[in-house]
């Protein structure tokens, strides 16, 4: 297996090496292993990577519709960045004890949750559109929290060591995406494409060259940010 | 301006009763906090507090003992998806009449339609000035006694008016960088300056409630020939209305995620110097704000606010040897800041030192009050409810006044003072 594509961004670039792994994936399926560094090479959690198909069409998803969720606790959302296939139908709890009123205009799915507590059930809400859709609630300014919506069931979000894995793959080559809102738009790496065989794990090691800023959230803080 | 005052707080108060009759499920509308302030001071100071009208800083003298700081409740409840209600309840024992509101507005925060967060405040309310006083009932967490420049605030500034203000995140939805501004037209507040001007700066944690009287050092009247005659024994109420006229703030302040802010505000509250009514008199009193916070490496976390501004009020006055009465410019500037750092050493402690600078010039003259002041605090929370500060301050200032002699006072003095505070916090919510 070998790099297809490797492109520079002006400020952001993603340097990949694809190793071949004789680590046995799964008998009919490959696996892609993407391990994402920032530009002093410490392993970057909370980021987004997701495969799709270059040949084939988008498979669809697995269970129909599948189904995630987006929590609230201590008043953030949990998790910061979920990503889900078009079509997830998305839940959104609220496990703290304060009322929440979530929503979001972004064109990908402009909606609102009206206020609402511990323990009350909204039905699920339907992402059909591809693309990001920003979450804040009208109480907590400092709540702020992404879905991705991608058009194929292959993603991740990379661990606290930086990796992502994506599994069950069908054999054939795909364009890898990395996404995080820690990059301005024009930031964010280019897609690489990459292939992968039955069988085996393909290694990809995605640099972000440009400054990440600050992860929301990070960091504990003596001071009151919530004003009053 | 009483009337009106009496009416917002009559308007609060049926706010909160209303607001059950608006939705079923009492729990999911409604949030409120409830702050019981025990504490023991210690203090040591060559002038006495101003809380009975003399020209001490403190709020505290040598023979209290063990008393009720202040027993508060701060309420918030939805009267619909975006419109609130919020009202702080507050008991002092240090003040009379024993219970009544600091605050009590109506909150309206329409769902965002774009990256514009619009927000309207109408009824009686604290200006987004502090940037010390972040936590419920306008509290510091830092601290027990505020700041100069915050206690000031906390004693006259109080506007009732209508505010709004303007949030957005700068260029795409995951920006760290945000911009809010504000702004606002208020009626009440025309005294606000006198204290400032007659009794100098002060430390302390006392919010002057929306129909508080406040003692002022007796102020000498002067007859002619600049005898004094006698004394004016004035109780001031900073929150009157006294020309109709409206005042104005508003503010500009940006944000870099949870990392740094930045804020610089003007406020003016366009008082007519020459009105005077129901035994209160207007001092026009503007002033500008630099605000900052900052998180610094290793936990520490910083905050300062600068303060500059000036008051003035025109006296009538009768000159020697002249039976027509004449007028006088009695005008003063102000200007303090203090800088903090806090660390909150574990879920448990928290250490906090505050120093303030202040000073406030009467013009043409040589009155003036100037001097300094460290804070050193150390809070303990074993429990969500239950907290223990231990604070000292110790405040060094001067106080030169023409009619200083008259009462004997030195012009240096120096006050100190411990303080042990016991805190038992009730909420219906993990937070609010």
């Amino acid at each position: 297996m070998q790099i297809v594509s490797k492109r520079r961004y002006c400020v952001a670039g993603l340097a990949i090496c694809a190793l071949l792994d004789f680590s046995v994936a799964s008998a009919d399926t490959g696996r892609f292993v993407i391990d994402v560094s920032d530009r002093d090479g410490l392993p970057v959690s909370d980021v987004a990577v997701y495969a799709l198909p270059v040949e084939t069409a988008p498979a669809p998803p697995a269970a129909l519709p599948p189904h995630a969720v987006m929590d609230q606790k201590d008043r953030a959302f949990v998790p910061h960045i979920l990503v889900a296939q078009t079509g997830t139908a998305i839940d959104f709890p609220n496990s703290d004890s304060v009322s929440h009123h979530v929503y979001s205009f972004s064109p990908a799915k402009p909606f609102e949750l009206t206020l609402y507590k511990q323990g009350a059930v909204h039905p699920p809400l339907v992402f059909d559109t591809p693309g990001v859709v920003t979450l804040g609630c009208n109480i907590h300014d400092n709540m702020v929290g992404y879905i991705l919506i991608v058009d194929t069931p292959y993603f991740a979000t990379t661990d606290g060591a930086g990796t992502g894995v994506l599994d069950g793959l069908p054999a054939g080559r795909y364009r890898v995406e990395v996404w995080t809102p820690r990059l301005r738009p024009g930031e964010q790496p280019e897609a690489i494409e990459a292939g992968v065989g039955v069988g085996a794990t393909a290694t990809l090691e995605t640099r972000l060259t440009a400054k990440l800023l600050p992860a929301h959230g990070a960091g504990h803080s003596s001071l009151t940010w919530s004003r009053y | 301006m009483v009337a009106l005052l009496a009416r917002f707080r009559l308007v609060g108060a049926c706010l909160c009763l209303s607001v059950p009759a608006f939705g079923a499920d009492f729990g999911e509308r409604h949030t409120w906090t409830i702050d019981v302030d025990l504490g023991v001071p210690s203090t040591s100071s060559d002038l006495g507090p101003w809380t009975t009208g003399e020209l001490g800083k403190l709020r505290f003298d040598a023979s209290d003992g063990l008393g009720g700081h202040r027993v508060m409740a701060d309420y918030r409840g939805h009267m619909t998806q975006t419109l609130w209600v919020r009202a702080v309840l507050d008991y002092v024992d240090d003040a009379s009449p024993g219970v009544d509101f600091t605050e009590a507005y109506l909150d309206w925060r329409p769902l965002p339609k774009s990256a514009n967060h619009h927000q309207v405040r109408f009824g009686a309310f604290y200006p987004p000035l502090s940037l010390e006083n972040g936590d419920s009932g306008w509290a510091s967490p830092f601290t027990t006694s505020f700041s100069a420049i915050n206690t000031w605030l906390g004693e006259e500034i109080r506007p009732v008016g209508i505010e709004w203000s303007l949030r957005r995140r700068l260029g795409f939805a995951g920006s760290p960088h945000e911009l809010r501004t504000f702004a606002a037209a208020f009626y009440g507040n025309d005294p606000a300056g006198t204290l400032l001007f007659w009794r100098g700066w002060s430390l302390h944690d006392r919010q002057t409630r929306l129909d508080d009287r406040l003692e002022i050092p007796p102020v000498p009247v002067f007859g002619p020939g600049g005898v004094i005659v006698g004394l004016r024994d004035q109780a001031l109420e900073p929150f009157e209305e006294i020309d109709d006229e409206p005042g104005f703030y508003t503010g500009v302040e940006w944000r870099f995620a949870r990392r740094a802010l930045l804020q610089l505000a003007s406020y003016d509250n366009r008082a007519d110097p020459w009105s005077f009514r129901d035994g209160q008199w207007g001092w026009r009193t503007e002033f500008s704000q630099l605000a900052a916070q900052i998180d610094l490496p290793g936990g520490i976390g910083l905050v300062s606010q600068w303060m500059t501004g000036e008051a003035y009020w025109l006296i009538a006055t009768t000159p020697t040897g002249s039976t027509t009465p004449a007028t006088r410019l009695v005008r003063e500037e102000f200007e303090s800041r203090f800088l903090l750092l806090t660390k909150q050493i574990s879920p448990l402690h928290r250490l906090s030192a505050r120093y303030d600078t202040f000073e406030m010039t009467r013009a043409a003259s040589l009155d003036i009050d100037r001097g300094h002041a460290w804070t050193w605090a150390y809070h303990y929370q074993p429990t969500p409810k239950l907290g223990l500060a231990l604070e000292w301050l110790a405040i060094d200032s001067r106080r030169d006044m023409h009619w200083g002699y008259f009462y004997g006072l030195p012009a240096q003095a120096t006050e100190r003072q411990w303080r042990l505070q016991l805190s038992y916090r009730l909420r219906n919510t993990d937070a609010t």
